[in-house]
């Protein structure tokens, strides 16, 4: 018995299978989308439904300066912020990919709601009322698919989940519009929930197996079994995402259509503080989610932007995109700890300033926001923003679509 | 009895003109040797399997699988078209074929694949010796089609194993007993390739070749 591992014939037949489209009908997730436009769209709005890489300013009012949820705030996106346009202002000007997106095709998007703990305020851009249609920005840092149990809302994020993201778009507008650019992209916070399943019951293996409690086996079954769960559970939400873009976007008249798959999370700094045996699990989350999210938009008028394969590409040659550093945050933990006076010690770059020369700046010393790609464990700097948003719409000129 | 023999080119082109239509076409022929043989007897399905590896997300590197023995009644028919030549057809009562977990996941244990397969072959046998011998030693070619039905793996809740077309060699012999009875043994080599694919909360591919050898003995009756 002998095990043959051919890799090269594997990536052969991938690249068979990309260029004929139509995958093995027996194989789930080798199939593609298809049906979506080809035309150029006129669009009058971005909609985007997801998490905190989409945030575009959700949580502010947790970074305000005079630490009454009232303006100025020194953070607010999952990013490196920026307020140097004068004095800081209610929407620093440090921009995540959506903005960027939006920005190129002479649009405005802004959050769909900002607020923080049991205070929240819908569409607060509509005080301006030539801004009242921009609130499309749904994404929220924590927001998982469906489930409203998010990261960080029991410290007062509010992770509205994308099923709710787009039952209060259709709430608000009835229907998508074949002018809407939209965006879904989540699920990424579905994994680090069941990352953090996996590594609670691992955790609770280990000590048994180390305890003698249980053979080396029998540790290695439960650890195939948890591992197997957390999959199963990435499968559930993948589907559930399926779903929604079916029965409520596409189904509601949405056109242009794309839906993103999840990025190797284990190409983070937060990944590569794992050990070598536990990071893999964690980069199999997400390739677990691609592979039913592809399942169920197989044949369907969508396109997907594959960031596995877009970050992946990124994260190997950061040198092509500019970027000298991809391993450290640029947000300083140890600064972002001292000006929220202990209340953030974990250097989320939601409160991350990057303005020069203000009091508030959480940067690290010698990071810069354009040539680092990360800002904190997870999320891009600016800069990391500015890289997603040029490959996204390199994408959407593929697709046919501006 | 009366028995005629008859030119051996046209009894080719009779018998496979009788195959292709039905064979009770010329039952009425008496020849000088019995033109069908039935068999029956006991198979032993022997894989040597080996795999492309286990292929799917989180499948670590070196997980593989072993298909196992199974063992199963055989029955064949062969139509002798001359005296040393004959179309056999054999089929088998499908076995349960199983396959344990290998390499760096056989913690995972036995059994993570259990399959009926239905594996018709036909031979053409040429046949040494003569028909009044007692011992005729045989070797054939020909071609298996492979189908597996009742995929299940304990790891997936739904697999499939898609079909094997491929080529079939034996060697056998046949030993008389009397002139309508005998035993025989023989040893078959079969191409049986097949892609599994279990879908539970991945999709596991893996490219078994079996690479079976089937030993078979049992009885024979002619006429």
């Amino acid at each position: 018995m002998r095990a043959f591992r051919s890799w090269g014939a594997v990536a052969l037949s991938l690249v068979y299978l990309a260029a004929c489209g139509g995958g093995d009908p027996a194989e789930p997730g080798t199939g593609s989308p298809a049906g979506a436009p080809t035309t150029k769209g006129t669009f009058t709005a971005v909609v985007s439904f997801g998490d905190s890489l989409s945030d575009v300013g959700s949580y502010s009012p947790a970074t305000s300066l005079a630490g009454n949820g009232q303006p100025p705030y020194f953070g607010g996106k999952f990013t490196t912020n920026d307020t140097s346009n004068g004095t800081p202002t209610a929407t620093p000007l440090g921009k995540v990919w959506v903005e960027n997106v939006a920005a190129s095709l002479g649009l405005v998007v802004t959050p769909a709601q900002v607020g923080f703990g049991t205070t929240s305020v819908a569409c607060p851009a509509a005080a301006v009322p030539a801004l009242a249609a921009s609130c499309t920005a749904y994404g929220q840092g924590g927001s998982r698919v469906t489930d409203p149990n998010g990261i960080g809302r029991a410290s007062g994020a509010l992770t509205v989940p994308v099923v709710t993201q787009i039952a209060n778009h259709l709430a608000r507008f009835t229907t998508f519009k074949a002018s809407d650019l939209v965006f879904v992209y989540a699920g990424s916070n579905d994994v680090f929930t069941q990352f953090g399943a996996f590594t609670t019951a691992a955790a609770q293996i280990q000590a048994s197996a180390a305890a003698g409690t249980i053979t080396a086996d029998q540790a290695n079954q439960q650890l195939f079994a948890a591992q197997t769960a957390s999959q199963a559970a990435m499968k559930i939400a993948a589907q559930q995402e399926v779903d929604l873009v079916k029965s409520q976007i596409l189904a509601k008249g949405g056109k242009y259509v794309a839906v993103m798959a999840l990025s190797d999370i284990g190409d983070t700094p937060f990944g590569n503080s794992l050990p070598a045996n536990v990071k893999p699990v964690l980069s199999q989350l997400s390739q677990t989610f691609n592979l039913w999210l592809r399942d169920g938009l197989t044949n369907q008028p969508v396109q997907i932007i594959d960031t596995y394969a877009i970050f992946k590409d990124g994260y190997a040659n950061p040198a092509r995109f500019g970027i000298v550093n991809n391993t450290v945050p640029a947000c300083d933990a140890a600064k972002i700890n001292a000006i929220t006076r202990g209340a953030v010690t974990d250097g989320s770059s939601l409160f991350c300033n990057a303005t020069p020369g203000a009091p508030y700046n959480g940067l690290r010393t010698g990071a810069d926001v354009n040539t680092w790609q990360f800002a904190d464990s997870v999320h891009p700097t600016s800069g990391g923003h500015r890289i997603i948003s040029s490959t996204f719409l390199a994408q959407l000129q593929a697709f046919g679509w501006i | 009895m009366t028995r005629i023999v008859p030119n051996p080119t046209a009894r080719f082109a009779l018998a496979l003109a009788a195959l292709a239509a039905t064979p009770l076409a010329c039952a009425q022929m008496q020849s000088a040797y019995s033109e069908n043989v039935l068999k029956i007897g006991i198979a032993r399905y022997d894989p040597h399997s080996r795999t492309d590896g286990v292929h799917g997300i989180g499948v670590p590197a070196g997980a593989d699988a072993d298909v196992g023995n199974a063992t199963t009644l055989l029955l064949t028919y062969e139509r002798m078209v001359t005296p040393n030549i004959g179309l056999e057809f054999a089929f088998g009562i499908p076995p349960t074929i199983k396959a344990k977990a290998t390499g760096s996941v056989a913690f995972l244990g036995d059994d993570v694949l259990s399959a009926k397969n239905i594996a018709p072959t036909a031979f053409v046998n040429w046949h040494l010796f003569s028909p009044g011998d007692a011992f005729r030693p045989y070797i054939g070619a020909g071609l298996n089609y492979t189908r597996f039905t009742s995929v299940k793996s304990k790891l997936a809740s739904e697999a499939k194993l898609g079909d094997s077309y491929g080529l079939a060699l034996q060697l056998g012999a046949n030993y008389a007993v009397n002139r309508d009875w005998g035993l025989f043994a023989s040893v078959a080599r079969l191409d049986v390739k097949s892609k599994l694919v279990a879908t539970g909360s991945t999709v596991l591919t893996t490219t078994i070749d079996f690479r079976p050898l089937v030993y078979s003995v049992g009885g024979y009756w002619q006429f």
